[in-house]
């Protein structure tokens, strides 16, 4: 049975097929029934009733055969890509060297501004993790002379609370630490906790995750204390127990019931996005229920307090700020007309991340820039490689190829490359991310919300997309396959199209322009970081190590009743670290400079006219115990320190700042000789204070906030139950931490120690910010400015290349080797000095938003301008002279003959 | 239309035995059926088409037009190497179950 196979597509037309197929098969059986010596009409009907119903076989085939068709057309198209994708591996492994670079260059590129993107998102948009977070406000009060985002009193918070009960939940917090031994075997340490109302977690819309939430009857004068535990703290100090509800837990002296437990990540409020002022940890670790009596609500002097609300559905936070504004004009009107005063509200969102906005947004279009220029590089490099295969495509295209089948060969080739990059420029972004936060350790806020999720993913496609288009087009525009027989007679000499020069040119001079514009960036923020390190911070912190120490408060805080223990502990304490060998001089202050938030009060000085309400002498105020001046090397101008005389009994001393001499006393000399009363003591200004010394200023809150006056108070006078100790030693600070445990538990055994470091620690990470910043666009910068060299160096080698003939013919007709040097390097120097001219038009054009960065250096700096403008024409200058050296070599007679 | 899906499940293991020893049309896989089954298994011997077409698109069967010894163009079936894979996994299924059912059937009751 052997036969001719025909080919099955020359019978594509399917019915006929069909019916074919089926009459054979009726003929065959009728002949069967013939040879069986019926009649060929018998026959014939004989087949058909075996055969059964013809017309329903029929339409079923039918059916089936274009089933089948459509079935066989994804296969074959799958079979394609995949051959296509064959090819495309294929071709790219054997073109390792432009693979890897181009792969490194994108995913580079990518996996940087995933990286700072990542971090804008997890900061700036994603939202809260809280229910419907649009809708949470926080209230902060703000006046002329004290500054914005001022905590708010009991009294005021209880007003608001009352009189906007149908516009919002309201609730109102304080930081509040804790001493707390999570065992028997540990020493008892502070703990980061806050005392909230009872509304707290209703507000912010999250439920305890084990327990309760507080009732009122929880905040109630004389209720047993009651506390809730964060995650983290349960797990650590309870073992993750789920039958802690209902238990003891002794802190701070006192034994407090546990109610619950709150759900993992749960951790507000969280230190780096609320005001320094208010002292929240980094994670609050724990909740106490905090209520007010009659006195509470009456209490308007104390701003202690943050309160955040949520709107109810319908209001709007412009309609409840003009609400709340109207409460606090009535009571202004009725108490203090003359108090300058206002409510400001700001959406959780955006005071989370206020402070740092402005920053990251800033390296968010620096890393654009350099995401700009991996692009650029790796689409011209795209280029280069398309016009060098020219020929390959014109084989492929004069052996049948289709010209659609080709472009899907390259653009598969091109989107592997994408896809391929995006996907390595995503792993190294998860790391680059955990590079960037561990520059700012603590002071990143949203940190814990930071995460790769669906925005990060968009953005990731995105700039693959956006490589993919860029890539196709440069192929397109490039692959010239559709002159087939030009591009076999022509061979590589046509690939110098004008318009593909021109455009790779313009590639390059976008790469240098956006170089210079982040080399410009990176510089300025390195000159504003050199200034800001040459800042006299007043003190000297080298050689000194320094500890929170705090006695635990039992139940309310009352200085009348507890201060002469504190005074006590703190005195035998100093007493203790002063005789101990090594250490040369101890002390201790209420804020540590650049670390602890400052208090602020007013004075006023005897003999003057009494200062209106709310003009009062503005001054930062703090207690020090010891020798602290001599600790942290803050010079004496005049008089002397505290010593040992200025106890409670003794008469009220004070020590003011060179700024505060020269703003309210008529400088340093006359300040000793007046008194003042400072209104923020708890002796409520009565205590008439003899000012005995002036030291130098000290740049408590940040090194490039402007200088403030500022004011001491010995501790003896003004009793503190937690401070921050300073000690300065010998040798290295660190062996310091040892001694000052021994003597804190020998002066009293109930003390507890929080955050020991060394502090030039403490001053290293009050620059952190700046150094994050700097650090970063300074990497940008110098990645940008190589792939601009890299980018450069490619169109100069390939105009080399593609013009070895020209080049053989001015060398045979006698040009000398310095001429073609000369001309090879002129055509890098023209497209460097464009790129150099635009990038200084667009870096000044962007000066402006810079600004606010900068601390000590001009935006338009016409040095660093200069500086960087010449930079980068030597360096991209230095990027043309190998091709340029090679086009010299170039043999005359070997170019001419070479196609 | 073909029956219940045992009897397609048979029919299928037929058509692709058939074909298991070379190419053969339609006629001639039909003939074998019968011939082996002693009319059985096919009451309609149009039913066999569709079952053809079907295994075709599930990539067990490829066609092809070819001529036969008497001169004339048919439609050859042919196994691919799927459809041998196929043909290899139904029939030891097959004959688990249909082992399966006359021990069930011939067994005395409990």
């Amino acid at each position: 049975m052997r036969r001719i196979i025909r080919r099955s597509d020359l019978r594509d037309d399917a019915a006929r097929d069909v019916s074919d197929e089926l009459r054979f098969h009726l003929e065959m059986r009728a002949q069967e029934f013939i040879e069986r010596g019926m009649s060929p009409e018998d026959a014939r009907r004989a087949a058909a009733r075996a055969f059964g119903d013809l017309g329903a076989i029929d339409a079923e085939l039918r059916h089936e055969g274009a089933l089948r068709d459509r079935v066989r057309a994804r296969r074959d198209r799958l079979h394609e890509l995949v051959a296509d994708i064959r090819f495309a591996l294929r071709t790219l492994r054997k073109n390792a060297g432009f693979t890897a670079a181009t792969l490194a260059t994108l995913a580079l590129g990518i996996g940087a501004a995933t990286a700072v993107f990542t971090v804008v998102n997890g900061v700036l948009l994603r939202p809260l993790p809280y229910p419907d977070p649009s809708r949470l406000l926080m209230v902060w009060m703000s006046s002329k002379q004290y500054g914005e985002e001022l905590p708010i009193s009991s009294g005021f918070y209880s007003d608001l609370a009352a009189g906007t009960k149908s516009l919002a939940q309201t609730a109102a917090f304080r930081s509040w630490r804790y001493t707390f031994a999570p065992s028997n075997a540990t020493d008892a340490e502070q703990v980061e906790g806050a005392r909230v109302t009872p509304s707290f977690f209703d507000v912010l819309g999250v439920r305890p995750a084990i327990g309760r939430g507080f009732t009122d009857a929880d905040a109630a004068v004389g209720a047993p204390p009651a506390v809730i535990l964060s995650d983290a703290l349960w797990r650590r100090a309870m073992g993750g127990d789920r039958g802690v509800v209902g238990r003891q837990l002794e802190m701070s002296g006192q034994r407090f019931t546990i109610l619950g437990v709150m759900p993992p990540n749960f951790s507000f409020p969280r230190g780096a996005e609320l005001p320094a002022g208010l002292s929240f940890g980094a994670r609050t670790q724990l909740w106490t229920p905090m209520g007010f009596t009659e006195k509470d609500r009456q209490s308007y002097a104390t701003q202690n307090l943050a309160a955040i609300v949520r709107l109810r559905p319908g209001a709007t936070a412009p309609q409840f700020h003009t609400t709340i504004s109207a409460i606090l004009e009535r009571w202004r009107l009725a108490v203090a007309p003359k108090l300058d005063l206002h409510y400001s509200v700001a959406t959780l969102i955006e005071q989370a991340g206020e402070h740092v906005r402005r920053g990251l947004l800033f390296l968010l279009a620096a890393v654009g820039l350099l995401l700009c220029i991996a692009w650029a590089n790796v689409t011209s490099l795209l280029v280069a490689r398309t016009t060098r295969r020219r020929r390959e495509f014109a084989v492929r295209a004069a052996l049948g190829a289709g010209r659609a089948r080709i472009a899907a060969q390259l653009v598969t080739e091109n989107i592997i490359l994408a896809v391929a990059g995006s996907i390595l420029g995503l792993a190294i972004s998860i790391w680059a991310t955990r590079a960037m936060l561990a520059l700012v350790p603590g002071s990143m806020p949203r940190a814990d919300d930071i995460a790769v999720d669906w925005r990060v993913m968009l953005a990731v496609s995105a700039m693959a997309l956006v490589a993919g288009i860029a890539f196709g087009l440069a192929a397109a525009t490039q692959a010239g396959f559709a002159h087939v027989a030009s591009s076999l007679r022509d061979g590589t000499r046509s690939s110098t199209g004008r318009r593909s020069t021109l455009g790779r040119r313009g590639l390059v001079v976008a790469e240098v322009a956006l170089s210079l514009m982040l080399m410009i960036g990176a510089a300025l923020l390195t000159v504003s970081f050199a200034q800001l390190q040459r800042v006299e911070p007043g003190f000297d912190p080298s050689h000194v190590f320094t500890a929170g120490v705090g006695l635990p408060v039992p139940g309310e805080f009352n200085p009348k009743r507890d201060g002469p223990e504190w005074a006590r502990f703190f005195r035998a304490l100093q007493d203790r670290l002063a005789r101990t060998p090594g250490v040369e001089a101890a002390g201790a202050v209420s804020a540590l400079p650049l670390a602890d938030a400052v208090e602020t009060g007013s004075t006023a000085t005897i003999g003057e006219p009494p200062p209106i309400p709310g003009k009062a002498h503005a001054t930062e105020y703090l207690v020090t115990e010891g020798d602290y001046f001599r600790a942290m090397r803050i010079s004496l101008l005049g008089g002397r320190t505290f010593n040992s005389a200025d106890v409670a009994e003794g008469p009220p001393v004070i020590i003011v700042n060179r700024e505060y001499a020269r703003k309210y006393l008529g400088g340093t000399a006359a300040a000793l000789t007046h008194q003042i009363r400072l209104f923020a003591d708890f002796s409520g200004g009565r205590d008439v204070r003899s000012v005995v010394g002036v030291v130098e200023n000290v740049q408590s809150v940040a090194l490039d906030s402007p200088v403030q006056p500022q004011v001491y108070v010995p501790q003896q006078q003004m009793n503190y139950p937690g401070l921050s100790v300073v000690v300065r030693t010998r040798d290295d600070p660190t062996a310091a931490l040892p001694l000052l445990r021994r003597q804190m538990k020998d002066a009293d055994s109930r003390a507890a120690m929080e955050h020991p470091r060394a502090m030039q620690r403490v001053f290293d990470e009050s620059l952190a910010r700046q150094r994050f910043s700097m650090t970063l666009i300074t990497v940008f910068a110098v990645a940008a400015l190589v792939l601009a060299m890299i980018g450069l160096y490619g169109v100069i080698s390939l105009m080399v290349s593609n013009r070895r003939r020209e080049i053989g013919v001015r060398m045979a007709l006698g040009a000398r080797a310095a001429d073609v040097l000369r001309m090879i390097l002129a055509e890098g120097v023209v497209i460097a000095a464009v790129g150099v001219a635009v990038g200084l038009v667009g870096a000044f054009a962007l000066s402006r938003f810079v600004a606010t960065l900068l601390y000590g250096v001009s935006p338009t700096s016409t040095a660093i301008y200069v500086g960087a403008a010449v930079i980068t024409i030597l360096v991209t200058t230095a990027a043309t002279l190998a091709p340029a050296r090679r086009a010299t070599t170039v043999d005359p007679t070997v170019a001419l003959r070479s196609d | 239309m073909a029956g219940s899906d045992i009897f397609t499940g048979t029919l299928d293991l037929l058509i692709l035995k058939a074909v298991s020893w070379g190419p053969r049309h339609g006629y001639a896989i039909g003939r074998w059926i019968r011939e082996t089954t002693s009319e059985d298994v096919i009451v309609h011997e149009g039913v066999l088409y569709p079952a053809l077409h079907r295994l075709g698109r599930r990539g067990w069967l490829t066609e092809q037009w070819g001529v036969t010894d008497t001169g004339r163009e048919a439609k050859y079936y042919s196994l691919t190497s799927d459809g041998r894979a196929q043909l290899r996994a139904e029939t030891k299924r097959w004959s688990r179950f249909s082992s399966a059912v006359s021990k069930a059937l011939t067994s005395s009751p409990a």
